[in-house]
This record gives C-alpha cells, structure tokens and sequence, in this order.
C-alpha cells in the first residue's frame, strides 16, 4: 500500500508538471479567480438522517436513531494563471448516534487537491458560453477507519477525478451549469483479514467503487455581482459494488447512490475581494446504501491579491 | 490542444499505473497442488469419532482391472484427461488434490453469508429463522458463531470419519489409480500411491454436500453444483475412474445418515428458547447472583442468542457442568471495578495497536465468525504441511468439535451466570464493536478461540506458541472492543483451553501418531 500512496503522488507530481505550460473556488462551478489571487475559506457543514436505503429499502433503525455528521472545512482556492486555477481542502469530520450503544468517530478526513483550467469562453447570444475542467486528487491523511460504517468518516481510499463543467452565463446575471465528473477510487485498508462481497473475500483491502458525479445548478447574480444564489442539483452513482446486506452495517465496497436537491448563496461584502459568506442546504431525494440526509452549511471566505 | 491529448494520455497512463498497484482481494486460498508428507497406510484403522462402529460400512470390492467395465471406465478418463476445457482445466486446479480445504472454504462462506442476525418487524415485534420455512424472511439459518462451531463440526467429522472408513477400502482393495494404469493418463496433481478406489474425494464431496445442505438448505442448488463440478474433476484429472467415484460417494452416504441422526438429537433444535423458558432461566441467576443481562437493542429482544445451547450434546466432555468457569467478580466488588476502570481508559484513549486488534478479531455479524477464523489457521497450516486429506480432516475434525464443546461450555457459562455487559453497567459507555445479544461471562471469542489454539498446538507443536498468542490476542481484542471485561476473557481462555485438552487427549489415542 506503500507503493500505492507514493504512487498516487508521483502521479499528483507527474500531471502538475506537465499542466503549466497550458494557456477558483468550488471544484464544480464555473467561477475563476484572476493570477495572484488568494481565497481562503472555512466551511462548517452539519448533516442529519434517520433513514437509510438498505439497497433500494428505506428504513430506520433505533440502534442508530438519527446520525449527524458534523464537518469543519478549511479550504484555499488560488489563480495560478488567468486560466488556471488550484484548491485544495482537508476537512474534518465528526459522527454521532442519538440511538444505540456505539461511539461515534472523528478525524481528519481527505485531503484534496485540484486543477481548474478555464478551456473556452465565447459569446453567444445576450451571453457567455463556458467550459472548464477539473482534475482532482484526494488521499485519506491520518489513521481513520473506512470500515467503522455508518460511523466512519470517509471511504479511506485514495480518488482521482475528471469533471466537465459547461456553463452559458447570460449578461443579465443568470447562468446554467452542469459539470459531470468520473471519480476513480482506488482501494481502502481496513483492519480486519476477511470479509463478505458477494462472497468471501481474503484480504484487508477492499475496492472502492468508481463513481459517476453531477451537479447541476441555475444560478442568479445580482446586487453589482455581491450575490450568487443557486438552485443545484447533485448525483453520486457508484458504477459497480454491493448492497448492504439485510440488517448489516454498510462497508466501503457498497454500490452507493444518491441525489440531492439544493439552494447556495454566496455573498461577497465588498465586490469580490475581502469578506464573503456562504451558505446552504442540500435534501436528499432519493438514494441507495447511503443515508437520507438533509445537511446545512456555512462558510466564511476571505479572498485577496498575494501577487 | 495536443499538449491536452498529451495531459490526458499521462492521466489515463497514471491510473492503469495505480490500477496495477491495488492488492488482490482473493475469493478462496489459491495454492499449487503437493504431494502429501505421509500417506498413512494403517489410516483406515484410526478411531473415527461419530462412526461408533465402522466395520458396519460395508464397501463391496471393486472389479478387476482386466474387466471389460474398468477397461471402459479407464477408457472414459482417459478421453476426457486428453481433452480439457479451460474451464474444466479451472475447476481442476481449483479443486486441488486436497479438496477438504476447498469444502471448509465454501463452509465458511455460507457461515458468512447467512451469518445475519434478524432485524425487528415493523411493530417491534422479532420473527425467528425457522428451518420449516427456510425462505423467511428472515432466512434459516441465522449462522451466529454457536451454529457455525456446530456446522463445522459436523462437517469435519463426518468428512473425517468417511476418510478413515475411505483409507480402510483403499489399502484393503488395493486398485491403482487410472493414471497407474494407463501411463498415457497424465495426474492433474502429484503423483502418490494412494489406491484410487474408493475416491476419498468422492466420500469428502458427498458428505460436505449433504452436511451443508442440512445446516443451509436454501443453497441445495449452490451446493449441488460444486459437488458435481468437483466429482467431474476427479475424472478430469486422471485421479478416478466413476466406479471409484460411486464408492466413495457410498461410503459418503453411509456416514451422513450417522451424522444426520446425531444431529436430530443432539439438543439443538431447543436451543433457542421461547420467552417464558428464558426470563426463568434469567430469574434463576437473578435469585442466585442478585444480576441478569438483558438485551440492549432497540427494540429489545425478548429473548437473548440459544440459551440453551449450554445443554446441547459435547463430543468430548462427558458434562458440561465439568467445564463450567467459577463465579465472575460480584458486580460491584474491587475486581469488578477495576476492570471497569480499565474498560473505561480504553475507551478515552486507545492505541492504533490496540483498535487493529479488536477489529482483526471481531469476527462479527456478516464474517465467518471465530471458529471460521481458526478454521482459516488450520487451513493454512494443513497446506503449509502438506497434509493428505485424511490428516487435514482429522485436524479440522478435532479442532472443530473441540471448538463447539467450547462454545457449549462457554454458553452454559454464560446463560448460569447471566452476567450482564459493559453497556449496561457502565452508565454512558459507548463501544466501537457492536454488543451482542447474549450475557457477557466468560468470552466467547476467548473460549472458542483457547479450545482451538489448544488443538492445532497439539497436531502443529513448532507452532504452538504462535496459535496461544493469537487465542489470547483474541481473548483482549474483546476488551478493546469495549463488550468485555477482563476476567471474561481471562476465564474463557482458560475454559477453553480446559475443553481443548478433552479433543487432545482424545487425539491422542486414536492411533494416529
């Protein structure tokens, strides 16, 4: 697994270095930063469910009552270059259970590194049509344990993803968006020597299902461009994977699915340097092996010119 | 936009690169086929276990190998030995010349899979597996560790007792093996002197088949095909002409009735008690000890996991009474408190260490439980040794039924002292492992996990220390885990190895060595 992780980040090293040469803020929006500029943010998120898909059956179960997960985000976004741009976050998360007798765990998460390039630009119409990639790399830091589900705080597998953002932002403020992303996960050490995937399984390491990630949003800008408000979408399919089985506790290997409907706002105090806030709310509608979540978040962000 | 085709062609190359670094994450024990350490000859006079009286099993002998029948049977293996399909080829290597490990394996994955315990209905109510309605829900059987320590004793013994039953036909018969006969056969595995017929793979298919099927009757089909597939195998391979293969399947027979009647009667089936019979026995404790375990699920569980499994028929321990552990530390005394305290530390700070060991022992809902851990030791060891299928059997047939006499033991213990867990003494404590539905005193990974190191010290002594280690590491891991006091574990480990040494001195003596 050695091998593994210093693979990943020859890999990181690789592909950083042969990008520059080329022609920010959350990895799958349209914005970009100018070179030089800096955003530093601190999101704290909370998410609650008392309901699960076991498969594609939604039940409760009072030996975990509701589940909150409590997240703490510092993430910096920077423009490399006009039509590059880097963030990378590494969150930390906590979980508890109203219900039961087990502990919750908390740590720090995954930390995530990613590449924006702003590809096209061109105008069309009373508007801007837009494409961008986004290329990211997350590994799991610290000593958290994927196969304490429902309870763990992450998948503990290394991921590389490649999203599509395209984007027609009109001049009077309104933009649609839709970014698709195929996420690349790699494998996950758990402590125990054997376990059941369809089958026995000798060995610590499970697979991590790949996924397929959208989001979609329409979005509104507006009070001189201080405010951003959006109405979003998210999906996470995982293309391959298991179910959780009949009253058993998920593991890393599920075949996990959900989407989610949502409202952002993000406000900048003084035009788009200094202060700004963020805010929002996703619902989940529907799901399978993942909980019903319904999950809230707020953020500060600082943003300035460095150089 | 070549440069971009050239960044993307380096993507792709860097992720088939880190695809080619992920682990295997293999389904069974893949290992090359060898020749056997011993072949054991006088093997067909070793003391069976559940074969009270073996020469009852009558196996008439085989014809001649200058008959027409055996020239057309060799002629038939001869043929299909030319002739292999790559799939037929797979199922070969895959069934190996020791496929008692292959059986144990498929064992183990059924204790697995079925190894889920049922969940409440919509009115809070629970509904019980039960072997009339196998279909459920909830699906027959719920294979909680006490079912799969019996499962797999049987299974091993019955393989075991067949074998013995199979080595005493071989070497009083004497028919070599088709590729003995006909050097244009090639063996699919090592060459040995073993007499072909019966095929002591046959007697090993039939009666795991059949043992199998009782204990999980909603994979008859599963079951029926790895049988066949393993039976054409044998041809396949130049091992066995059919006729050895319907001996051995006869003797198989013959000893699956033995098992099949012992079974019917051995107590299991009242094992898991009606409420009423198990709020007596948890007020019997009550009145004795001033304690009784409940159940901490919601909605609680009226009744918790076999109570009576403690009475259900031992192989080796005349009673049970014999291995009971003595009185646990009265709630509330120094030795109780301490250990609580240690409980307590463990919680508010636990190593890296110490969490790796209560996760690689948990052996929890979904695994194979803690006999299939051992069973996985004793698997290994058997191939590492090069063990023929005889001694493999005899290994998993001693360490087996000394594992489930050690899960009798402990259940007695546990349900005549009905000690209650951690959670329930400890106002506020919150474990990382998942409390099970039965009282805490003694440990059951603790017990089964001594009876068992106890038993393959014995047949593997160069590595006893390392299998004590173990049973003891799985004995704390319950400590970490945070649904054990110490002298839970302490008491078990030493209960079972108690019970290990009845197997032992059984082994001893039956001619064997």
């Amino acid at each position: 697994m050695k091998k593994f992780y210093s693979s990943v980040v020859l890999l990181a090293i690789l592909y950083l270095y042969h990008i520059p040469s080329l022609q920010a803020q959350m990895p799958f929006d349209e914005i970009m930063m100018p070179k030089g500029e800096f955003c530093v943010a601190g999101i704290y998120e909370v998410s609650k469910w008392n309901q699960y898909w076991e498969g594609d059956y939604l039940r409760g179960n009072a030996n975990i009552g509701t589940l909150t997960r409590q997240m703490l985000m510092p993430m910096v976004a920077m423009g490399l270059t006009k039509k590059i741009n880097l963030i990378a976050s590494l969150p930390y998360i906590s979980t508890d259970a109203s219900g039961g007798t087990q502990v919750g765990q908390s740590g720090i998460q995954d930390l995530s590194v990613s590449l924006k390039v702003d590809w096209l630009q061109h105008r069309v119409g009373t508007g801007r049509i837009l494409f961008l990639t986004n290329t990211h790399i997350s590994t799991p830091v610290g000593t958290y344990l994927s196969d304490y589900m429902p309870f763990s705080i992450g998948a503990g597998a290394p991921e590389i993803g490649m999203r599509g953002i395209a984007g027609y932002k009109l001049d009077n403020g309104l933009v649609f968006r839709m970014a698709a992303a195929y996420l690349w996960r790699g494998q996950t050490e758990i402590e125990r020597a054997y376990y059941y995937q369809n089958g026995s399984v000798y060995s610590s390491f499970m697979n991590v299902p790949n996924a397929l990630n959208i989001h979609g949003a329409i979005g509104y800008w507006t009070l001189d461009k201080r405010l951003r408000l959006e109405a979003t979408y998210m999906s996470l399919n995982c293309l391959s994977g298991d179910d959780i089985r009949s009253y058993n506790r998920p593991q890393p290997t599920n075949k996990m699915e959900v989407s989610q409907v949502g409202i952002w706002t993000q406000y900048y105090i003084k035009a788009d340097r200094g202060f700004g806030a963020i805010a929002y709310f996703n619902q989940t509608i529907s799901g399978r092996n993942m909980g019903k979540a319904a999950s809230l978040g707020l953020g500060l962000t600082y943003q300035f010119k460095a150089y | 936009m070549k440069k971009n085709i050239y960044n993307l062609l380096i993507l792709i190359a860097g992720i088939a690169i880190l695809q080619a670094c992920l682990e295997e994450t293999p389904r069974y024990y893949d290992f090359e086929s060898y020749e056997f350490s011993s072949l054991d000859e006088n093997g067909g006079n070793w003391k069976t276990i559940l074969v009270s009286n073996p020469s009852e099993i009558l196996l008439t002998a085989p014809d001649p190998i200058n008959s027409a029948a055996y020239q057309a049977e060799l002629g038939e293996v001869k043929n299909m030995n030319a002739s292999l399909s790559s799939s037929e080829r797979r199922a070969v290597e895959y069934w190996t010349s020791n496929p008692v490990v292959r059986w144990n394996e498929i064992a183990l994955e059924m204790a697995a899979k079925y190894n889920l315990i049922p969940g409440p209905n919509a009115d809070g109510t629970y509904t019980l597996p039960n072997p009339a309605n196998p279909v459920g829900p909830p699906a027959f059987p719920f294979a909680h560790p006490p079912y799969t320590s019996r499962m797999l004793a049987y299974l091993s013994v019955a393989q075991y007792d067949g074998l013995v039953l199979a080595w005493h036909y071989k070497f009083q018969y004497n028919r070599l093996a088709p590729y003995r006969q006909d050097p244009s056969i090639r063996p699919a595995y090592p060459e040995n002197g073993l007499p072909s017929y019966p095929s002591h793979g046959a007697v090993v298919a039939k009666v795991s088949k059949e043992i199998l099927t009782l204990m999980f009757p909603l994979e008859a089909n599963v079951l029926e095909k790895h049988y066949q597939e393993h039976l054409k195998s044998m041809l396949n391979a130049g091992i066995n002409v059919s006729s050895d293969l319907d001996a051995g399947i006869h003797i198989g027979e013959e000893v699956v009735k033995l098992a099949k009647a012992r079974a019917a009667s051995d107590g299991m089936s009242k094992a898991q008690t009606p409420k009423p019979i198990s709020d007596s026995i948890a007020n019997a404790a009550f009145e004795r000890f001033g304690w009784k375990w409940q159940n901490t699920e919601t909605p609680q569980r009226p009744v918790g996991l076999t109570p009576l499994f403690g009475r259900v028929k031992m192989w080796h321990v005349p009673t049970v009474e014999e291995v009971r552990s003595p009185p646990p530390p009265a709630i509330g005394s120094p030795q109780f408190e301490a250990d609580v305290k240690e409980l307590e530390g463990f919680a508010r700070h636990m190593t890296l260490d110490q969490r790796r060991i209560a996760n690689w022992w948990e052996d929890g809902l979904g695994s194979y439980t803690p006999p299939g851990h051992w069973n996985k030791f004793a698997k290994l060891s058997i191939v590492k040794n090069k063990l023929n299928p005889l001694r493999s059997a005899r290994v998993f047939a001693y360490m087996n039924t000394a594992i489930m006499d050690a899960g009798v033991a402990c259940w007695d213990t546990k349900y005549y002292y009905h000690y209650p867990r951690p959670v329930e003494t400890i106002k506020g404590f919150r474990t990382i492992l998942g409390t099970p539905n039965f009282p805490a005193y003694t440990s059951g990974h603790s017990t089964f996990s001594a009876a068992g190191a106890e038993v393959l010290s014995f047949f593997f002594p160069e590595n006893a220390q390392q299998f004590r280690l173990w049973a003891e590491e799985a004995a704390v891991s319950r400590i970490y885990g945070g649904i054990h006091y110490r002298f839970d574990a302490t008491e078990g480990t030493k209960q079972g190895k108690l019970v290990g040494t009845y197997a032992v001195n059984k082994a001893k003596e039956d001619g064997a060595l």
